[in-house]
């Protein structure tokens, strides 16, 4: 049977892995490469590694950080950061990692995720929608670690995607980042009834049940979560966690409602 | 030697960095004369099928290849798009397949997956072994593997299939033909379940 | 660098590699005669033990009433601290909070037994991470400047920083591992068992290889944490494994069946470095096995015998291939070629006294300490 993913996102800040609130004060929280071996070691259904700063600084994402986490990963993995041609995605795809990661670049160059799915193929091609929400209703996408508001509505932006040629639609609350209460379902059923594509969420998973609901709602789907797995106690100790097989199983069978 | 086919398709380090864990010699081959000093073979395989296996006939070792698998009886394994390409034909291109095990690559019937996400197959499925076999040694039941795929391969012979996973329907996840293997998920991204069955391949 | 002839003590396995080591007639090491004489009749485990533990246990409840927890303790994920925490729990009644210094070598294990323990028995967690790049750079320093104690850098930031923390928030009982089951036997400093952390010392190599400031890196000398914390805000350091039956075996056997608790091959195998370090380093390049302290104070204490012992230490614990494969992994990590880190493993040995160290004052301490019936164990 065709399970839900479960899949731990790491945020790169500075060479090292942190954690932020609302996409605000990061707190680091240790060497990324360490934390990947631990997730693999874990065995987790994939991993996402994001570069928080490389399109806020205008820079290469550093490849040799990702050869190295690509050397350590023995399940697909994920990278997104500082993206914005072509060639860095085919030179990052050549490094072992399966997919690449989108965000400002496809929402400035909408253009670039068909190039992209020409050269990697679609299935690598994974747009990221950081969506926060609007004043008086409805939400918006934001780009540049959440500090540029584009005007860009989430819902009609996803259906492009899909028409461009994205493999993937991860949706990314920036109000529930870090908060560990619960994912916006909300905005997560608006896109889901408007694509068809694979679809991943993150932001505000507090507790395996929120993932869980997920799994009821959705079926087949991407649960993504970064405070979640780092976190331990009221103290949020940095304790790397991810559920085994056994308790994946069952969180699954549990609420996988029988198709 | 265990040789990796680079045809400039496949992430062939994943698989160089297993085998160097499990202490198994295991190098890419690039050219003709690497293809003949191999003592097994990998075909990897991501992407479109057309583009695949243009660059395979391209790549200067298609003749060394059929030679090797063909006469030679090398053992072989195609991974992903790889294993499809072992087929006749494929719905998704033009092109003819190797057509080492006989059948063809069809598209999956939206209509019989319930899924809100048709295409593609996507995630960690159970693999069903359906006879006996030295490739799946050491793995319990339940065993499961990360697929991304959007074709399935349909044998011309019951025979050939080696196991199942259940997409729409039961479709082949593994298949084999005397020395010829054919896997469609990936193990070298699916944990100890990848691993151990690529041992088991290196242990044929 | 020893010109004595080869011996073995024949009660336990300590032998000529720690070249201040006195042998009586009998071929009798005095690690031997230290634990028979000075630990022993001082070490019980009986009721008297358990007295003393449930006393200490009602002294720390009351001056921990009202707060959060009572007791901060340290956990690697290792075993003694892990039985320590659920001595401290189950038995004294205790509330620990847990303190974790994640100094970036955790094994998968270490950090999945944490969790089995603070979840099973439902503790508080804190964690520090240390700042991967300032760790980075000073171990490379250390490993550059050949001494022997490559583990002193890890040492410092775990102890540092829980005696920075406990400081910070006046906690004044701070629980720990420390047992004479297994460790009676001490380390000699020439194998890098330097006996407590020197910030001159720290300072001198970091200065000297180093490239990059420790800004957010703990470092808390020995001075200040025997002598400062512990007389002007009363901090004192409870050891309960020595009040109650401390046996390897047991202890493994009781954490894996209340918690899933999983034991590791051998001492320190928590960190993915010191476990290489003590494995492959130290005995390869300076010729030290510390596994020879380990099972001798195993021997000493009945857990093994001496047969078992000369067995064991004739191979080391990981086979070759996956020594090799570490060797990678730690350049990598120490973001270091493969070539460089061999270079430095080829070079010249040194010693601390290569560099600017108080070690005369440290020790000078810990005479007085022994001095006082303070502290039991050998100390060179």
């Amino acid at each position: 049977m065709l399970r839900p993913r479960v899949i731990p996102c790491l945020l790169v800040h500075d060479k090292g892995l942190v954690k932020t609130v609302q996409f605000k004060d990061p707190k680091y929280v240790g060497d990324p490469i360490n934390a990947v071996r631990i997730f693999n070691e874990k065995e987790s259904d994939e991993l996402m590694v994001i570069d928080i700063d490389a399109t806020r600084e205008n820079r290469e994402p550093d490849y040799k950080m990702i050869e190295n986490l690509a050397a350590e990963c023995r399940m697909p993995l994920c990278y997104g950061g500082g993206v914005k041609t072509v060639e860095q995605a085919h030179r990052i795809f050549s490094l072992g990692v399966e997919k690449i990661a989108i965000s400002a670049a496809a929402i400035q160059t909408p253009e670039l995720v068909t190039a992209m799915a020409e050269r990697v193929g679609s299935q690598s091609v994974v747009v990221v929608l950081d969506v926060k929400k609007k004043m008086l209703g409805g939400y918006e996408l934001y780009t540049h670690n959440g500090k540029k508001s584009t005007g860009k509505n989430p819902v009609e932006f996803a259906i492009k995607m899909q028409e461009l040629g994205a493999g993937e639609i991860v949706v990314n609350s920036i109000d529930q980042d870090g908060m560990m209460k619960g994912y916006d379902l909300n905005i997560i059923d608006k896109i889901r009834k408007s694509i068809s594509l694979p679809m991943t969420v993150l932001g505000g998973a507090g507790s395996l049940q929120d993932i869980g609901k997920l799994i009821n709602q959705y079926g087949i789907i991407g649960a993504a979560a970064g405070s979640l797995f780092v976190f331990k106690g009221i103290y949020k100790a940095v304790l790397i966690n991810y559920p085994n097989w056994e308790e994946k199983d069952r969180l699954i069978n549990d609420n996988m409602q029988k198709v | 030697m265990i040789s990796l086919i680079d045809y400039g398709v496949g992430n062939i380090n994943a698989f160089l960095n297993i085998f160097k864990q499990l202490g198994i010699a295991a190098n890419k081959a690039s050219t003709a004369e690497e293809v003949k000093r191999a003592s097994k073979l990998i075909l990897p395989g991501v992407g479109a099928f057309d583009d695949a296996m243009q660059r395979l006939n391209e790549s200067g070792m298609r003749d060394a290849l059929q030679q090797a698998v063909i006469v030679d009886k090398i053992p072989v394994i195609g991974i992903c798009v790889g294993m499809q390409m072992l087929a006749n034909r494929s719905d998704e291109g033009v092109m003819p397949g190797l057509g080492w095990i006989n059948g063809e690559v069809k598209r999956f019937d939206p209509a019989t997956i319930n899924h809100i996400t048709k295409f593609p197959h996507m995630g960690w499925n159970d693999v069903k072994p359906v006879r006996e076999s030295p490739l799946f040694n050491g793995l319990e039941t339940g065993a499961r593997f990360y697929f991304l795929h959007s074709y399935y391969y349909q044998c011309a012979e019951e025979a050939d299939v080696l196991a199942t996973s259940a997409y729409g329907l039961q479709f082949a996840s593994a298949i084999n033909h005397n020395h010829i293997y054919g896997i469609q998920c990936h193990p070298e991204k699916s944990h100890h379940f990848g691993i151990q069955l690529l041992q088991n391949f290196a242990n044929l | 660098m020893s010109s004595r002839p080869y011996q073995i003590c024949t009660k336990t396995i300590m032998d000529t590699t720690d070249p201040n080591i006195i042998f009586d007639a009998n071929g009798i090491s005095d690690y031997y005669h230290n634990f028979q004489e000075t630990i022993l009749p001082n070490w019980h485990t009986d009721e008297r033990g358990y007295k003393e533990l449930m006393q200490t246990a009602e002294q720390i409840r009351k001056e921990g009433k009202g707060k959060d927890f009572d007791c901060i303790m340290g956990l690697s994920g290792g075993l003694d601290s892990s039985y320590a925490a659920y001595i401290a729990k189950d038995v004294m009644g205790l509330r620990p909070l847990i303190f974790h210094v994640d100094a970036g070598w955790n094994t998968q294990q270490a950090v999945g037994n944490i969790e089995k323990l603070v979840n099973g028995l439902g503790l508080d967690l804190y964690t520090e991470v240390i700042n991967w790049e300032e760790m980075k750079d000073l171990q490379v320093a250390f490993l550059k400047s050949q001494i022997a104690d490559q583990d002193l850098p890890q040492d410092a930031a775990f102890f540092s920083g829980l005696y920075k923390f406990a400081n910070k928030y006046k906690i004044s009982t701070i629980l720990t591992g420390a047992n004479y089951s297994t460790e009676c036997c001490r380390e000699p400093e020439e194998w890098g068992g330097y006996p407590g952390i020197d910030t001159m010392l720290f300072h001198d190599i970091h200065k000297r290889f180093g490239k990059r400031p420790l800004k957010s890196f703990p470092l808390v000398d020995i001075l200040i944490y025997k002598i400062y914390y512990r007389y002007r805000y009363g901090m004192k350091v409870v050891k309960p494994l020595n009040l109650v039956p401390y046996i390897k075996k047991d202890a493994e056997q009781l954490l894996f069946d209340k918690f899933g608790w999983e034991k590791f091959q051998h001492k320190h195998h928590e960190s993915r470095f010191t476990r290489f370090y003590e494995d492959y380093w130290m005995p390869k390049k300076f010729g030290y096995e510390k596994r020879r302290a380990h099972f001798s104070s195993l021997i000493l204490t009945g857990q093994m015998t001496r047969d078992e012992a000369i067995d064991r230490i004739s191979r080391p614990e990981m086979d070759d291939h996956f020594l090799q494969q570490e060797f990678e992994y730690v350049a990598n990590k120490l973001d270091l070629s493969v070539k460089e880190l061999q270079e430095i493993f080829e070079g010249e040995n040194k010693t601390f006294n290569d560099y600017k160290n108080k070690k005369w004052l440290i020790d000078l301490g810990a005479r007085a300490q022994r001095f006082l019936g303070m502290e039991k164990r050998l100390f060179r």
